[in-house]
């Protein structure tokens, strides 16, 4: 059997400008060595046919360049969000949609657990439940012997049971910020913050740091990536201790490992260290799992009113948002990565943040400058044409967090920043026009991975009331298809080898049920994902 | 059952003073075991002689949170030193520059195991007027001291009324100058029986110490009103009343902070109290708790 296999397909998009679209791929030893008709690789010497993917469209492998680990490993737990979500291994877990669903759905969850296992459970979000809080009342019905906690969607909150209260020693007589108490003076079972949510996660052995750090976390990764149709995924926050990376390289380097990893180091020591640290993991990259950026944090979240934003600020006259790394430490962090030739992602949500990210960069790139640097502004929810036209100017890219006008539009425009800023937030129209290289993103697990529905949502801007959230800064579909892909890549300094399907690239393909650029775009989230090819494996659903 | 174990939170600003402060309380001789988490983005510089004499340990962290502020991995090392077969005598955390240490010290409210040991803000003297006016980091700043139960300045060569006055109201916390006290452990750590005595054998006692054991006998409720009504100047005031019906509680104040928590059995009444000296006196103290 010749080691040349030319793949036929319904359709190819190639996302290149010089053959958008073909009917076959040639693949040798995982790259593509030609693109065209059934012919394409003749002149290469004898080719094997292979027609199994005959009835699909293929794309370049999707790229989510902004998600996190831990969306893979959250499926330990049972799912209690408001939207219908998918877990690794393809099955529906339907959105509970109000308080009877939940204590239905966690009931029927509870049916299936050992006798003395806790019941826990994640994803669930008050902010769409209108009627009334959730608290140990409802959760007792599910039961009254085993311990249950319900984490919020946000991770800042839980709900737990009586039993649950029970073992944290949580009563009348506790004095804690978090433990909210009703008007009788017991505990609601309601625990906000980590403080308060602490003494239960204790004792049910609850520990976050083993969701993203184990190998059946980097299976399941893998497991939703394939689902969404991505080869190429980042991990944009890891602490990379050396157990963490040995592990890392040993499972993305078995040959049927089915996806390429990005992390990017948390910067959370001095610069010189966190450098230090980066350099020495861009030496260990393999294929499979790219070292050596860096990931800095600076604001916090729009809807936990802990972004920092510019005036008039937040519409509720809530208090400016906190600065997770001081405006001084981003300055040195940011020239001492930048000097060491370190690509940077930075955390930006509210606009200050933004701004104060430019202006490090900026003085960065005075002292050292350095052309191809492509650090990348991460969510840029807020960035309006003049931040984004400074952002192209020194040749910055964004990856917009456009997933958060499905999730969060109608509580944006209702009770964090309103109605005419959040018309215009995620504004991937600007960048675009600005100049800007954009991905966009899903941030998994605080919305699910998806890049097709990440695209529908730039494309449509649409919330979850069914509103439009601004069609001045709507993309067109050949825009978000780049943006999830080659644009993706760019970020990513990877556009050499994925991005597009291209003579000299990995093989890496989503396969699709039906072609993106011909459906509705208001249909584009629902192209079914059939599998993806990674490197030429086939790895079908 | 092992012991509750105290936390006490060190917070300040970037370049307060805030290690500075930790390896003084290392040097200092309170004969507790010490371990010192440290949560911040700049080098570690506790001094290991400091900790190797003492046989304390200290632990790094970084923050695993994936998109604001939960910081899980604080929590989870927390838990970790809950679980070990021997518990140190007191837990300090080094909060990082910009942490809230609310956030933080509100653990040792929730968690059962734990017993607040309050907050300690580090303000520097000679920059705290500018850094709180700053418009991105000033709120921030100020919201550390506005916190605290102890506030310290650092870094003057000459107390500063003024600066004393304003961080007194902004805090309702004991606002002491550093450079005016030579034992800060009675402050930080409250009157420990073991560490009392070396306080009073010195020949400037800066701490005023009252203890007490008595037949007393408080439900929760009266003894939290009686709590309400203690005197200004009792910076400290801890120990074990004994509740109705055999069963009592641990309590624990720190400046404006009140912490009680029940235990099973309660062996009397046994209660430490220690003030700022020239603010209160022992007699006080005794009037106001055999009231």
């Amino acid at each position: 059997m010749s080691d040349i296999v030319v793949y036929s397909a319904k359709k190819i998009i190639t996302m290149d400008v010089n053959r958008p679209e073909a009917t076959h791929v040639a693949v040798r030893n995982g790259e593509v060595l030609a693109v065209g008709d059934a012919r394409c690789a003749d002149q290469w010497g004898t080719v094997t046919h292979d027609d199994s993917l005959k009835d699909a469209v293929l794309m370049p492998g999707f790229i989510e360049a902004h998600a996190h680990m831990m969306a893979g490993a959250m499926w330990e737990y049972a799912y209690a969000g408001f939207h219908d979500r998918i877990d690794p291994d393809g099955k529906l877990w339907p959105g509970l949609t109000d308080i009877d669903a939940v204590i239905g759905g966690l009931s029927d969850y509870a049916q299936g657990l050992d006798d003395d296992a806790p019941l826990v459970g994640w994803g669930f979000d008050p902010i769409f439940l209108k009627t009334e809080r959730l608290s140990k009342k409802h959760l007792d019905q599910i039961s009254t012997t085993k311990p249950i906690a319900i984490l919020y969607s946000n991770l800042h909150l839980m709900c737990v049971n009586s039993v649950a209260l029970e073992m944290a020693g949580f009563d009348h007589t506790t004095n804690a910020e978090g433990v909210i108490k009703g008007p009788d003076g017991t505990p609601t079972g309601e625990l906000q913050e980590m403080a308060a949510m602490f003494p239960v996660m204790r004792r049910l052995n609850i520990d976050f740091r083993g969701l993203s750090q184990k190998e059946t976390s980097i299976r399941a990764y893998a497991d939703v990536s394939r689902r969404a149709g991505v080869t190429t995924v980042t991990d944009l926050y890891s602490e990379m201790e050396e157990e963490d990376v040995a592990t890392m390289l040993r499972v993305t380097g078995e040959d049927s490992y089915p996806l390429r990893i990005v992390p990017a180091l948390g910067a959370m020591s001095g610069p010189k260290a966190i450098a230090d640290k980066a350099e020495a993991l861009a030496k260990r990259s393999t294929d499979k799992l790219r070292l050596g950026a860096v990931k800095l944090m600076t604001d916090g979240a729009i809807q936990g009113w802990t972004a920092r934003i510019k005036s008039p600020g937040y519409v509720g006259g809530q208090p400016n948002g906190i600065w997770n790394t001081p405006p001084e430490v981003i300055f040195q962090l940011v020239e001492e990565l930048n000097s060491r030739g370190i690509q940077m992602h930075i955390h930006v949500n509210g606009d200050e943040a933004a701004e104060v990210a430019l202006n490090a960069i900026e003085a960065a790139l005075r002292k050292h400058p350095w052309m191809g640097h492509r650090h990348v502004l991460q969510h840029c929810q807020m960035m309006g044409r003049d931040l984004f036209t400074r952002a192209a100017d020194m040749g910055l890219c964004c990856n917009i967090f456009a997933n958060h006008i499905y999730y969060f539009g109608d509580q944006h425009v209702a009770m964090t920043i309103g109605v005419d800023r959040a018309e215009r937030m995620d504004g991937a129209r600007s960048a675009i026009d600005a100049g800007v290289n954009i991905a966009i993103h899903s941030d998994a697990p605080v919305t699910p991975m998806a890049p097709l529905f990440t695209a529908w949502c730039a494309v449509n801007r649409q919330t979850t009331s069914g509103r439009t959230l601004g069609h001045a800064q709507q993309i067109t579909v050949q825009e978000a298809l780049f943006a999830i892909t080659l644009g993706a890549a760019y970020t990513l300094k990877l556009d050499r080898e994925i991005g597009s399907i291209q003579t000299g690239k990995r093989a890496d393909f989503t396969v699709l049920g039906d072609d993106p650029t011909k459906v509705d775009p208001m249909a584009l989230k629902d192209v079914p994902v059939l599998g993806t090819v990674f490197g030429g494996r086939v790895h079908l659903l | 059952m092992k012991p509750r174990l105290p936390l006490a939170v060190v917070s300040g600003y970037l370049g307060a003073g805030k290690t500075t402060l930790i390896n003084r309380l290392l040097s200092e001789p309170h004969g507790l075991r010490l371990l010192v988490m440290v949560n911040d983005f700049g080098a570690i510089n506790i001094d290991a002689d400091l900790l190797a004499e003492a046989g304390d340990d200290t632990m790094t962290l970084t923050n695993g949170c994936v998109c604001c502020t939960m910081g899980a991995d604080l929590y989870m090392a927390i838990g970790d030193v809950l679980d070990r077969d021997t518990r140190p005598d007191y837990l300090v955390i080094e909060a990082s520059g910009i942490a809230d240490p609310a956030r933080i010290a509100q653990v040792a409210m929730a968690e059962p195991d734990l017993v607040y040991g309050g907050i300690a803000t580090v303000v520097d003297g000679q920059t705290y007027a500018s850094l709180v006016a700053d418009p991105l980091i000033g709120a921030q700043i100020e919201r550390q001291t506005s916190v605290a139960d102890l506030v310290l300045i650092s870094k003057l060569d000459h107390p500063d009324p003024a600066l004393t006055l304003r961080l007194g109201v902004q805090s309702r916390a004991a606002v002491v100058d550093l450079a005016e006290r030579n034992a800060l452990a009675p402050l930080l750590f409250g009157g420990a029986p073991r560490s009392i005595p070396m306080v009073k054998g010195q020949a400037h006692a800066p701490y005023v110490t009252w203890s007490s054991s008595s037949p007393i006998q408080l439900d929760h409720e009266a003894l939290l009103a009686k709590l309400n009504t203690r005197p200004a100047g009792l910076f400290r005031f801890k120990g074990f009343v004994a509740g109705p019906s055999g069963r009592g509680w641990e309590v624990h104040c720190v400046g404006p902070a009140v912490s009680v928590k029940p235990i099973s059995q309660a062996q009397g009444t046994k209660v430490v109290g220690i003030g700022l000296e020239g603010q209160i006196n022992p007699e006080q103290i005794e009037n106001w708790w055999l009231d």
